[in-house]
Parts: C-alpha cells; structure tokens; sequence
C-alpha cells in the first residue's frame, strides 16, 4: 500500500446511464394499450446491470421486456436470478398520459421520494440484506402510442454527502494488490460470479488476510469480518470504465457504510471484468474520507441528486421513435415491399419497383373490370389510384365486384371502392370521383350543356394529372371521350371490354402528335412510326348509342363471371409491360408467335402484345396487332386537331350528332366507296391475325 | 447409417436442429474464445406436444460491441423542452461529463425456421441508450467484403422481418437459397457422397452465414 498524493481531492464520480431496449416499449405499449389504459399511478419495475465488461465502454442500467410485470404472452421464459449480467435493482416508472403533465411533473418530490425510500432502507438494515435497493432508480415518461414516440428520463438518485466525500488514493487493483492477493482475490470474485446465488448480487465485502488469501462475503457479515489482520474492501460492480473515477452505485454505497457502520475512512473495490473474467487491471482500489459534518447526525435525510444527462450531456430528457417498427400501417408498407423486393431478387433483377410506386393510375369505372384492376394493381406494389364511376353499388354487385361488401350497398362505388382499397392497405393513395362520362349518341339539352361541358374538363383535368388510363366502363360509346382526351395527351390508356363469354384487353397507341414531338430524337425505322391503334380505329361507325332499344339482357352487361377477373389481371400484366419496356407507350406490338417461347434479357416479363382477345367458351386465347387509322374517330390527327382547335364545340357536336365524327374522319366518304365497290374476297392474302394460340 | 444423424437434402429436421445447435454452441466455446458464448433460449411449449421431448429454442448471442469512431448519434426527435425545471442542485463532487463513444451493440439469433426446414440467422443492432439501428448504419458497420457479398449473391440478402418469437422487426439473411448452397457445400466436403452430420450442419452453415456478418469462425470448428 503506497501512499499518492497528500491532499485529498473531492471524489467525482461518473454518472450512470439508462439504456432502454426495443423490447420494453414495445412491451411497454402492450401494457399501456391492453391493461393500463389511462391509469397513470406509478408502475414498479425492474432494471438491469452488471459489473463494467470492456475497457473503452460503460456497462448501463438496462430496461429489458422483462423489466415490466409479467408478461403472459410471451413466448420466452423470463430471466430469471441468477444472471451474471442482469443484476436486478428495483425501480419505479411514472408514465403521463399528455406531454404537458410530463412537463409538470414535480421531478423534485419524485426524486426526493425515492432517494428517501432508499435512506429508509439504509436506516432499516434492508439494504444489508438486498443491496440493490442501493441503486434504486426512477424514470418518468411520456409514450405516444399513436405515434409511437417515447420520450422518457431516468433519475439514479444519490444521497449527497456533506462534506462532499474526498479521494485520498485511487489506483488499478493490480497495481494495489501484491500478486498473491491479486491472483486470490481474481479468484475469489469469478466464484462469487460464477455461483446462481451471488453472482447478481452486487454489493460485497472483500476481505483479505494476511496471509494473502481473499474471501467474499455479504454486506451483512460485515460484523462476522472484523477482525485482525484482515484488509476489509467494500466492494460493488462498477459499471463504469474509466480509469480515475469509481461508479455511480458508489455513492450510496458510500452513504450507507457511513450511515450503519460510522466509518471515516472507506477502502473500496471497484469490480470490472472483461471477457467474462475478473480484471484487477480494470478494476480500482480506492480510499475515501467520509466524515461527518461537526453538529450533524448521522440520521439527517441528505439531498439528492441523480438526474440523467442525455447523450449530448445536457440534463434534459430523451426521446425515442419507434414507428418504423411498431406503427402497424409502416409494418404493412415493409412487408408488401420485402414481397415485390424478393419478385425482384429471385425472379426479375430488371424490375423497377420504384416506378410501379409512383405510377398513378385513373380507373373509369369501378365495376366488375374496376375492382379487379385495381386489386391486381395494388399486388404489383401500385399505391396510386383514382376511381371514376357515377354508379351507386347494387344488391347485385358484391358477388362479383371484388371490393364491394354487403354493407356497401347503396354507396357511390367510387367512395365505395377507395374505402375497400384503405381497408386491404393502409397506406393506399385513393380518391373516387362521382361523375358521368359523356357519350355520343346520347344527346344532351341545352340546360344540360354546361354541366355536361364541366364534366369534360373534369376528366380531362382527371387524364392530365394520372399516368395511366384504364377504360373499364360497361358501354363502347363511354370509351370514346376518354380515348380521345389520351390521345391528345399522349397517356398510356389500357382498355378491356368483356362479352357474355370473350374478352379483349388493348394497350391504345401513342397519340397522333407524339410523332412529331417526341420521336424525332429516336432512330425508327419506318414501320415503326406507324402508331397502334385504339378501341375505335377499326371502326367504320361512330360510336352510337348501344344502350337504348336493346333488350333488358342485353342492356345490362351480363357475362360470365370469370371473365372479368381474367380481362382485369391481363389489362394490369399488359400495364406492367408497358411500364417496364424501355420505349414505353411507344413500344411496338409483338405477337405471341414471333417470341421463342421463352423470357430472354431484353424482354424479362415477355412479350408486349397490343391486343389480347379470349374467350372461356373455347378456353383460347390469341393476340393482335392493328395500326391506328387515319380515319379513327377517337384518335386520328384529324380528330384530335379539330378538337385542339375548337374545344367545347366539337365535343358537343360529336355528342349530339354522331353522324358528325364520321363526316369529319370521312367514314362517310369510305363508306360510299366500299358498297360502290366489288371486292373479291377470295384472293385475300394473309392479314395481321394470328394463329391461335391455345392458353 | 442412421438417418436422423445426417443430412443428405441440405436441410434440416426441428429435432436436427437442436443437436446441431448445441454441437455448434460447444465448439464455439472451444475454439472461438475471443467471442461470448451461444447461449440456449428454450420455448415455452404452449401446445400440448407429448411425444416431443427435445425442447425447441434458438440460439443467441447478444451485445457484441463494435466501437465506431465518435459521430452524431441519430437526431431523435426535436425535444421541446421550454425549460430545465430542475433548480440548481449539482454539488460539486459531481460527474466528468463521460463523453460517450458512440458504441453499437448487435445481437445474433439463430432460428430453425420450419417452412424452409433451414436454420436462419436474425440480428439487429442498437446504439448504448438503445435506440434501433437502421440497416444503412449496419452496413457501414459490416466489413466490405461482406457488404459486396450481399450485392452480387443471390443466396443472401438482408430482409427486415418480424422476429418469430419476439413480435418485432429483426434483420434476417433471407433463407430461401440456403438449402441449395448447403447441398453444394456438403457434396464438396464429405467423401460420402452428400451426407453431412447433423452436428457439423450449423457448423458449415454458419461458415458461410458469419461472414456476412463479420463473424469469422475459425478453421478448427470445422473438424
């Protein structure tokens, strides 16, 4: 034992710090959420700690899920003592339920409350029978579970010493110890540390004979220990790492040897391990001076100190977010994301996942064709989807309208239909428009005529701001407007229409003025310059009114009922084709016999057919390939340029005479010329369909 | 030969797993000292399995400490805190203000996953105060040469998913390639043919796995 510096220096001790796992606001929240509720009396908890295990880093209190009252539901048997790293110190946890009452909070009187009990269990003895009560601790919070924010403040209250303990001599166990009482105390501490029955406690005597042999007893043998000629060492699990400053647990330590035992000067121990060892390297031996002030007793409350510096050293409270793992709506979003991700690894590497998220998709009409498109939508990571419908949902609908329950009959589907759509992902952009589309051939009033004329500039407004146009209304004459408004925007637009037992599914052409815009820069040859066509290119009648006049059966669309699914998920398969191909809406059209039957790289997800035609009465299914024509009524440049240039009048025209779009196109002109004409049908040469193809 | 004693498929039985398991956790302690060792974590068995014996559990090793040079801790949330209503109360005997290095603890569990019939490893890593670290925080804390494994291998890849036994959010290296690769590791190591002892399975496996993860394992657990 050699002496160091004459003047003793005021002991500074390093503070503890909390270290509260994910586990036990998650737990926490559970607690909160199922028992709790708003009861806010303090909640009695335990913490965690062990001696210091590393030389560069401090060991922590520890909040685990197991630190809260027991848990049923979990599947993990709970700690239980004897756990060399989880000595169990009691703690008591004050939760508020609104931030400004954790704001209010007399953090003074708690402090002062527990600091006493600890006082109390000095006076008591309890302290020399459980001295964890030594580091009895406090923390207050503030959870935000619908946010899932925490924000929390630990407090380790010490009794304050006054005067202030002074540090006569620190230094490393080794240096201290010879090496026989070092080889025997290492010795002694890795039993007391390997044995269930002490290793978590974390309070203890060291006591070392002269003949170098140490031995380890509890605190209260302290009586039993004196004797002559043994060194006594109070010693504690130091979980602090620093090489000139014991522990926090030292203070109280400090307050208790003074308080039952009357003791000036203390030698204390501070214990660290490393590698699960014992390490008098790490560990210090320390002498301290505690005398008590002249005219006080020793059973005076000391003050308190011990509130927590945050981890920039300010003593302010922490805060934590959990969201990322706790908000259920952020759960669902990762795990529909891992899903297309593992597509993407396993399958697709080419796949571009960030567009199908940005992709916004109009959907007009929410029927049959409607709900299956944007289910099959949603599975391909599509997040944004408008609905257009006017309709209300029907009795009839549910069965077979795949987003519609019973308890929405007699909603508007397009409001029906973006509540479905929230309820199977939370994290869905959705919104439906109640609004009609205008249709030629069903002629409009004049009173009529301004609102019809809002309606127009509201899909216009509707196709302007979407990416894509899926045309799924239950009528031909209702496409045409909208084939109209995308071919004058340039939109993608993806049209499927069902028969009683065919469908056919279509990706429309570019618009007639991308040609001059957009293509200039692309070295094409000739025959792709030719633009694909739309629903109407192969048209040589307006669209009319289809609807009036038929009979009842054929007036409701009736089909069978698989037909829709398959012509929804083809039209979102043929979209996501379109979306991937490098050129886009301009990519040309293959046919199902040109591929060689299998994906190669240039292709991932296939061909890119233009139009898909099936029908379940032959269980067949072929592709198409039709170039626009000049002529159309929705999509020719000479349709487009007279509505470009005369707006509102030209729509109005088309709507109430249909006679006007085929005049205007020169149908009309075409059509005199073909009965004029004598047509010999049997030298026909092979056209543009294809063999079919037997799916 | 036995056939509960070796694996010829690359894949693992629940009962396989934890002989392996324990065969692993043994060698570990051996001759990979310089590491804390795999600790057992039995299940609570809440359905009424009575013919099954072997308890079911996972393997864990827990807070292994990597230092990262000082940096900002992640920004928590912005604390409105108007003001300190503590009074002055600091007595002099008071604290160094510890300037914390900013230490990042990982823990490591090995799973039987039983759809893919194939161990899994989960991890996940957290700063002192025990904020969740982000897997782009992780990955600097990997050695580059795993993190070019994980970009070119299509037999392991980093997915977040919910731990099995722990309702939350844990990193795993996704397992669905893991059957195919330990078929490959067993045909070029074992002379007979593709069998492979069940205690050398996680062996062999965690071979391949740790160094993804920056843990080696030394070349005497595999005897």
């Amino acid at each position: 034992m050699s002496e160091t510096e004459a003047s003793p220096t005021v002991l500074q001790f390093a503070p503890l710090y909390s270290s509260v796992d994910e586990g036990f606001w998650h737990s926490f929240s559970s607690l909160k959420l199922d028992k709790l509720g708003i009861d806010d009396s303090p909640i009695p908890i335990t913490g965690f700690y062990g001696p210091c295990s590393h030389p560069q880093v401090s060991n922590h209190l520890t909040l685990l899920s197991e630190s809260l009252p027991l848990d049923e539901q979990s599947l993990i048997a709970s700690t239980s003592h004897g756990n060399r790293n989880k000595c169990p110190v009691p703690g008591i946890m004050y939760n508020t339920n609104t931030l400004e009452s954790f704001n209010k909070l007399d953090k003074q009187s708690l402090l002062k409350a527990e600091a006493n009990k600890i006082w109390d269990d000095i006076q008591s003895g309890k302290a020399l029978e459980d001295p964890a009560v030594l580091s009895r601790f406090l923390v207050i919070s503030f959870a935000d579970l619908k946010k899932w924010s925490f924000r929390y403040w630990f407090a380790f209250p010490a009794l304050v010493l006054d005067p202030p303990a002074s540090l006569i001599e620190l230094k490393p166990a080794s240096e201290y110890f010879s090496s026989e009482e070092a080889e025997s105390v290492s010795a002694a501490c890795n039993e007391w540390r390997n044995s269930d029955l002490t290793t978590d406690v974390p309070f203890f005597l060291v006591s070392v004979s002269s003949d170098s042999k140490a031995s380890i007893r509890h605190l209260k043998d302290w009586k039993a220990c004196q004797g002559d000629h043994h060194k006594l060492f109070f010693g504690f699990y130091d979980p602090c790492h620093l090489p000139n400053n014991p522990g926090w647990p030292l203070r109280n330590y400090l307050a208790l040897i003074r308080a039952r035992w009357n003791l000036e000067t203390v030698w204390f121990f501070c214990y660290r391990e490393s590698r699960g060892f014992a390490d008098l390297n790490l560990s210090l031996v320390g002498q301290a001076s505690v005398t008590l002030a002249s005219g006080e007793s020793a059973e005076t409350v000391p003050n308190s100190v011990g509130w927590e510096l945050n981890n920039k050293g300010k003593r302010v409270p922490r805060s934590i977010s959990l969201a990322n793992s706790m908000d259920p709506t952020r759960l669902a979003v990762s795990a529909v994301d891992l899903n297309l991700k593992l597509m993407r690894w396993r399958a697709l590497p080419s796949l571009d996942l960030n567009l199908l998220s940005s992709v916004k998709c109009l959907l007009l009409g929410a029927g049959t064709l409607g709900c299956q498109v944007a289910r099959t939508l949603m599975g391909w990571g599509i997040r944004n989807i408008t609905f257009v419908d006017y309709g209300k949902v029907a009795m009839s609908n549910p069965v077979r309208q795949s987003l519609y329950t019973f308890e929405d009959c007699g909603e508007f589907k397009a409001v029906a239909a973006v509540k479905s759509l929230k309820q199977i992902f939370p994290a869905m952009e959705s919104s439906g428009v109640v609004v009609a589309i205008p249709m030629p051939g069903h002629p409009i009033s004049s009173q009529e005529e301004d609102s019809v004329l809002a309606d127009c500039k509201r899909l216009s407004e509707l196709i302007e701001s979407h990416d894509v146009v899926f045309l799924l209304t239950d009528t031909r004459e209702s496409r045409w407007l909208p084939s109209l408004l995308c071919a004058n925007a340039n939109k993608m637009a993806i049209n499927a229409a069902l028969g009683f037992d065919s469908y056919m599914v279509m990706r429309h052409g570019a618009g007639p003025t991308s040609l001059s815009d957009d293509m200039q820069n692309l070295d094409m040859d000739k025959t792709n310059k030719q633009r694909l066509g739309c629903y109407f290119c192969n048209d040589v009648v307006a669209p009319q009114d289809s609807m009036t006049d038929r009979t009842l059966d054929q007036q409701c669309t009736v089909t069978r009922p698989g037909l829709a699914p398959i012509a929804g998920a083809l039209a979102v398969e043929l979209l996501v084709g379109v979306l991937q191909h490098p050129l886009g809406i301009n990519a040309k059209g293959d046919n199902s016999s040109l591929s060689n039957g299998g994906n190669n790289d240039d292709l991932p997800l296939g061909i890119l057919p233009h139009q898909i035609r099936g029908s379940v009465s032959q269980f067949s299914q072929i592709t198409l390939l039709g170039q626009a024509s000049n002529s159309c009524t929705a999509c020719s440049e000479t349709v487009i340029s007279e509505y470009r240039e005369r707006g509102n009048s030209f729509i109005l025209e088309a709507i109430n005479h249909p006679t006007y779009l085929e005049d205007l196109t020169g149908l009309t002109e075409l059509k005199k010329a073909a009965n004029s004409f004598n047509l010999d049908w049997e030298d026909d040469d092979t056209d543009d369909e294809d063999v079919a193809v037997d799916m | 030969m036995n056939s509960g004693r070796e694996v010829s498929d690359g894949r693992l039985t629940v009962e396989g797993f934890s002989v392996a398991a324990r065969a692993f956790a043994d060698k570990w302690k051996i001759h990979n000292q310089s590491f804390p060792p795999w600790s057992w974590v039995p299940l609570i068995n809440r359905t009424l399995h009575l013919s099954n014996q072997q308890e079911e559990g996972y393997l864990s090793l827990e807070e292994i400490l990597i230092l990262s040079s000082l940096e900002e801790s992640p920004e928590d949330e912005s604390l409105n805190v108007a003001t300190d209503c503590l009074e002055k109360e600091e007595s002099v005997d008071h604290t160094i203000l510890n300037q914390e290095n900013e230490a990042h603890y990982y823990d490591f569990h090995i799973v039987y996953s039983s759809s893919y019939k194939v161990p899994v490893l989960y991890f996940r890593g957290y700063c002192s105060g025990g904020q969740p670290l982000s897997l782009d925080v992780i990955k600097k804390d990997l050695p580059s040469c795993s993190v070019s494994l994980l970009h070119e291998s299509k037999w392991t890849f980093i997915t977040q998913e919910e731990h099995p036994y722990l309702n939350r959010p844990w990193f795993k290296l996704h397992p669905c390639g893991t059957e195919d690769w330990i078929k490959l590791l067993s045909q070029s190591s074992i002379s007979t043919g593709c069998q492979m002892p069940v205690d050398l399975y996680l062996v062999s496996w965690f071979s391949v796995v740790g160094q993804v993860v920056g843990l080696r394992i030394p070349l005497e657990m595999l005897n």
